[in-house]
């Protein structure tokens, strides 16, 4: 007798992000399955994998992570084409870190207009974060949807306190969404229950925040395991947009990321690696070289 | 179901102030009231007690058997008060409540035999809190031999299988529900009890009602004996005196079947069965679960 392995048959799909616009847009999500199950179902669209730009010079990098970006740390437009150009990236995630209410403060006019730049300096699609201060971000990507007016950006983090503004923005300029709630499943629902009151479910990308390898990884796989979960078994709509995860920061603040190039770039591409197990269907990345390796790990061709 | 009234509590200001000052008005208020509205004991949720407890459970006590001949449930976590308060209740009284952790059988679950009263048993151990059902009825088990042979039958024991808020962990909210149906297989003749309001802690206050009600009629169905609960929710009231057979059909409904139709539901009736389904495990909860 012939052994068959006995397959799972979802009948729910997660829906199908688009990020950028033209030839280079990404597509994440769609699939109807969980992550590499090739043999039990359909995975259109291969995780999208970013890399982060920040729009001023970064502080307490280790030298492993500024030498790919010698001479255009501190020159988000020139950073931005090198980790295209040079290091292939098919995503960009540009950090306005110079909003930080606790920093340098800038103007959302000011960051809009690099985050224009940016835009415009390249041809792949961009994700643009914020700080994570809701009154600051609300101004902040608000201006960016504006300025950066039918690029299909994908605008971030949108909280419990500021998603109205932002998806408002986001929806009258043609961009996505990444709506934020930390570790909770039951608030990550809640969040996007209010967002689907006006807001387009497929232009919605979860985020639940993330934990490095050693320092609480294991909550954050969880989170991204079950809301996949829920999804997917449990059919429920509220809970099938694509999910990001974006811990570089948090992995290259480890002592042990700190220690060795090698170990670093070991130590965010196992994370990344990880949550990609886990259903994350979009990593925002550090090191160039963390992106190759997970590139390598996840493509077909050995 | 024998209802448990919950309204005479400590951390309400103007009742920790009537303790402090002896002053009986403000308890004797609470008393008339959860009696009048059908209530069939009393919790009295006196805290711990630290200054004076002798004298202050002593004064609760009879102050409450002034206004109302209902048996009372004392709930502190002082066994010296929680002695005091048993030896004086004019009817045969609740120990709320012991557990299996080392110290409750030491301190706090000898009260019980020692002064003819029933006793509300955790499934709380050493350990803490079992997650799921099985661990639930494993710490029982234990809990229930140490009971009985110190001298309390089964009958007088309610377990309190512990509810968490649904907001907190949805999943004990399935081990609670898994649980109950056990309780006569592990404890034949054993009561049940639990503090029904703190499903609903950290819901949106309009809700609350809504969900302890529904879970309220789910447990009943599951052959829970009784709860604490609050004697002012009107509707509640109605629920336990029979008034409300539709939504109480409607529930069971819910609970059985996955694919009501609701277009040819009331607001309220869709309203109970969503919140069916959110206690059920069905549908994940989030405090906007009324609007999907």
């Amino acid at each position: 007798m012939k052994y068959e392995a006995p397959l799972e048959h979802y009948t729910a799909n997660i829906r199908e992000a688009v990020v950028g616009q033209g030839e280079k847009a990404i597509r994440i999500g769609g699939e109807n399955t969980f992550p590499f199950h090739f043999f039990e179902g359909s995975l259109p669209d291969p995780p999208g994998l970013a890399l982060e730009v920040l729009d001023i010079e970064p502080e307490n990098w280790v030298q492993t992570l500024l030498d790919p970006f010698q001479e255009v740390v501190s020159e988000p437009v020139k950073w931005a084409k090198r980790c295209v150009d040079v290091f292939g990236a098919e995503i960009l995630c540009l950090r306005l870190l110079s909003t930080d209410p606790m920093g340098k403060d800038a103007s959302a006019k000011q960051a809009a207009v690099i985050a224009k730049k940016v835009a415009d300096a390249i041809d792949v699609p961009l994700i643009v974060w914020g700080t994570g201060v809701e009154e600051k971000d609300s101004q902040v990507l608000t201006e960016v949807a504006q300025v950066c007016s039918g690029k299909n950006l994908l605008l971030g983090p949108a909280l419990k306190g500021n998603y109205e503004e932002i998806a408002k923005a986001a929806m009258e300029h043609g961009h996505a969404i990444v709506a934020q709630a930390s570790m909770d499943v039951n608030l990550t629902k809640e969040l996007n229950i209010a967002l689907c009151k006006f807001f387009p479910p497929e232009k919605i990308v979860l985020d639940t925040t993330s934990s490095a390898l050693g320092y609480g990884l294991e909550y954050t796989f969880s989170i991204i395991e079950n809301i996949k979960q829920i999804g997917l078994i449990h059919r429920d709509n509220m809970m099938q947009m694509p999910i990001l995860a974006d811990f570089g920061g948090e992995c290259w603040r480890t002592k042990e990321a700190k220690e060795s190039k090698e170990q670093g770039i070991l130590w965010e591409a196992i994370t990344g690696i990880t949550f990609l197990l886990a259903g994350a269907n979009l990593l925002i990345l550090r090191h160039p070289d963390t992106l190759k390796l997970i590139k390598e790990m996840i493509s077909e061709k050995q | 179901m024998i209802l448990i009234g919950e309204n005479l509590n400590v951390m309400h200001k103007e009742i920790s102030q009537a303790i402090k000052e002896h002053d009986p008005e403000p308890i004797r208020k609470l008393v008339v009231r959860q009696t009048q509205n059908g209530m069939e004991y009393l919790d009295l949720n006196v805290g711990p007690l630290t200054k004076k407890p002798v004298e202050t459970m002593e004064w609760i006590v009879e102050t409450v058997q002034e206004f109302t001949d209902l048996p009372l449930c004392l709930d502190t976590t002082n066994p010296v008060a929680m002695e005091a308060g048993l030896k004086i209740c004019k009817k045969k009284a609740l120990l709320n409540s012991a557990s299996g952790t080392k110290e409750s059988r030491e301190k706090m679950l000898p009260l019980a035999p020692k002064c003819s009263a029933g006793v509300v048993l955790s499934v709380i151990n050493d350990a803490g809190l079992p997650s799921d059902a099985d661990e639930r009825a494993a710490s029982i088990l234990e809990s229930l031999e140490f009971t009985n042979e110190i001298g309390v039958p089964n009958e007088d024991i309610w377990i309190d299988p512990v509810l968490l808020p649904i907001g907190v962990d949805q999943r004990q909210v399935s081990a609670y529900l898994e649980f109950i149906q056990m309780i006569p297989d592990l404890a034949p003749g054993a009561k049940s009890v639990c503090g029904l309001s703190n499903l609903s802690y950290g819901a949106p206050k309009e809700l609350k009602g809504l969900l302890n009600r529904t879970f309220l009629v789910m447990i009943g169905r599951y052959g829970q004996t009784s709860a604490i609960v609050s004697a002012f929710d009107g509707e509640l009231i109605s629920i336990k005196k029979g008034e409300m057979p539709e939504i109480v059909n409607l529930i069971y409904r819910a609970m059985n079947e996955n694919d009501i139709d609701l277009s040819s539901l009331s607001r309220k009736e869709v309203e109970y069965v969503k919140t069916t389904q959110v206690l059920m495990g069905k549908s994940l909860y989030s405090h906007s679960w009324l609007e999907v």
